[in-house]
């Protein structure tokens, strides 16, 4: 079998369509993501049941079942209760779901890290358990945060070649397409992979170097970030 | 429409049935990846060679930086154009390994530096060496500071078994699109396959403690 190298002068357009939309997903269901995420993890820190039952559900069943059914179950369930959306929509929605359950472990996890004392502190002089959290832990949690939340990033993107399966036209839907009209599958799906190793590859050496730079000189939280990347490797794939 | 949950219940011995493969898929293919995993993560300690230490680090980012779907497909399509015909169970079997492997060899690397050093000296003063170094000192201390991760691996491994059924292997969510597809109820159906999967990785990750605290008394 010779590798025929037109094949990616000819459809490498196509795919770059396709390269082009599951960006701008997996960007919108971060945005999405990110902020249910810190309602979640706030949630399952609240002192009230409820809350915290309803946050820790969320969280376990979105990290304990394959995304794929996850993603069935959002296209088939919406217009099951009269909801349709394009399938673009239903699966940005998904991810950030998905997503959100993760970002959710990964901010509890920095707000653990930063000490008891800081928000003790905080409360002594006067602040409110929300002044407390939004000017004194979270900014510290940020600098903890930022390598797992990279990762999280990563497998987001890697996740997102599951939305094919509800014939969502991104990056892996198009290699599938342009396979089945010219049935080369290795130069389509290594063509589709090099795209997405690429991608990855390039945000991690980007936030590879951010971090370097947010850590310069504050070699507590190095160590506390160092230690995290390797704990939440959770969402590997 | 009305959730009805009969289609539920009518459909639980065939959905069963479906996890059970999804099982033994998602068994055989972790058995296989701790296998691949130790065996690189061994010559990339023991051999040290600069060409090999190159390709093992370009195979793991190339598996971390990639869908897991498209590593499938490339298995799965790819190489029958090569001659090798596997048929799907075995291909999705070895993509799986293929795709854990790379992880499991990081976690077991991880594992291996917090062996401490003085257990390969002391070996070595004991004239302990090769299998026995190994087989014997290093790397069941290896896989018991590896235990946590690497039954999160296995949970993850669990889930990714679901993907097989894009290249027709009959496993759970196969089953339930089959079911499904011949009755239109998918969310009935579906929510059942959910629930399936739910609880297998639950019970599996909650048994990571179990494990911990067995091997725990062994060691002691």
């Amino acid at each position: 079998m010779a590798i025929d190298f037109s094949i990616f002068v000819e459809y490498g357009p196509r795919l770059l369509m396709g390269f082009w939309l599951t960006i701008k997903i997996v960007i919108s269901a971060i945005i999405l993501g990110m902020p249910w995420g810190l309602v979640l993890a706030l949630g399952r820190r609240s002192r009230f049941f409820i809350p915290r039952l309803a946050a820790t559900s969320f969280v376990e069943i979105f990290r304990n079942t394959p995304f794929i059914i996850q993603v069935f179950l959002f296209f088939y369930v919406l217009p099951f209760y009269g909801i349709r959306f394009p399938a673009e929509y239903v699966g940005t929605l998904a991810l950030a779901a998905f997503g959100s359950a993760y970002f959710a472990e990964i901010i509890r996890g920095g707000i653990d890290a930063v000490s008891k004392g800081q928000l003790e502190s905080a409360r002594a002089i006067g602040m409110s358990d929300w002044q407390a959290m939004k000017n004194i832990v979270l900014p510290q949690t940020l600098s903890i945060i930022l390598p797992p939340l990279t990762n999280q990033t990563l497998s987001l993107i890697k996740e997102s070649a599951i939305l094919s399966t509800i014939t969502v036209n991104e990056l892996t839907m198009s290699g599938i397409r342009v396979q089945g009209e010219i049935f080369r599958p290795f130069e389509v799906f290594i063509m589709v992979a090099l795209l997405y190793w690429g991608l990855n590859e390039s945000i991690a050496f980007l936030m590879r170097k951010i971090e370097k730079k947010a850590n310069k000189g504050r070699t507590t939280n190095q160590n506390i970030a160092g230690k995290n990347t390797f704990i939440s490797r959770g969402a590997s794939r | 429409m009305k959730f009805d949950l009969s289609y539920t219940i009518e459909a639980l011995p065939r959905l069963l049935e479906g996890a059970t493969v999804t099982i033994q898929v998602a068994l055989l293919g972790f058995l296989f990846s701790i296998t691949l995993g130790t065996i690189i993560v061994l010559t990339r300690t023991t051999l040290n060679w600069r060409i090999l230490n190159g390709i093992i680090a370009i195979y793991v980012s190339f598996i971390r930086g990639t869908p897991l779907m498209i590593q499938i497909f490339l298995v799965y399509y790819v190489l029958p154009v090569t001659g090798l015909n596997l048929g799907a169970f075995t291909s999705g079997i070895l993509a799986i390994t293929l795709n854990s492997a790379a992880f499991v060899s990081e976690i077991l690397r991880g594992g291996l530096t917090s062996v401490p050093k003085g257990q390969f000296e002391a070996a070595k003063s004991l004239g302990v060496s090769g299998f026995a170094l190994w087989g014997r000192v290093i790397l069941p201390q290896t896989f018991i500071a590896s235990i946590p991760p690497l039954v999160n691996e296995f949970t993850q491994v669990l889930k990714a078994t679901a993907l097989l059924s894009i290249i027709t292997v009959v496993e759970l969510l196969r089953v339930s699109q089959q079911i499904y597809s011949a009755n239109y109820h998918p969310v009935e159906i579906l929510s059942g396959t959910f629930v399936i999967y739910f609880l297998l990785c639950f019970f599996v990750s909650r048994g990571s403690v179990l494990l911990e605290n067995h091997w725990r008394i062994r060691r002691a």
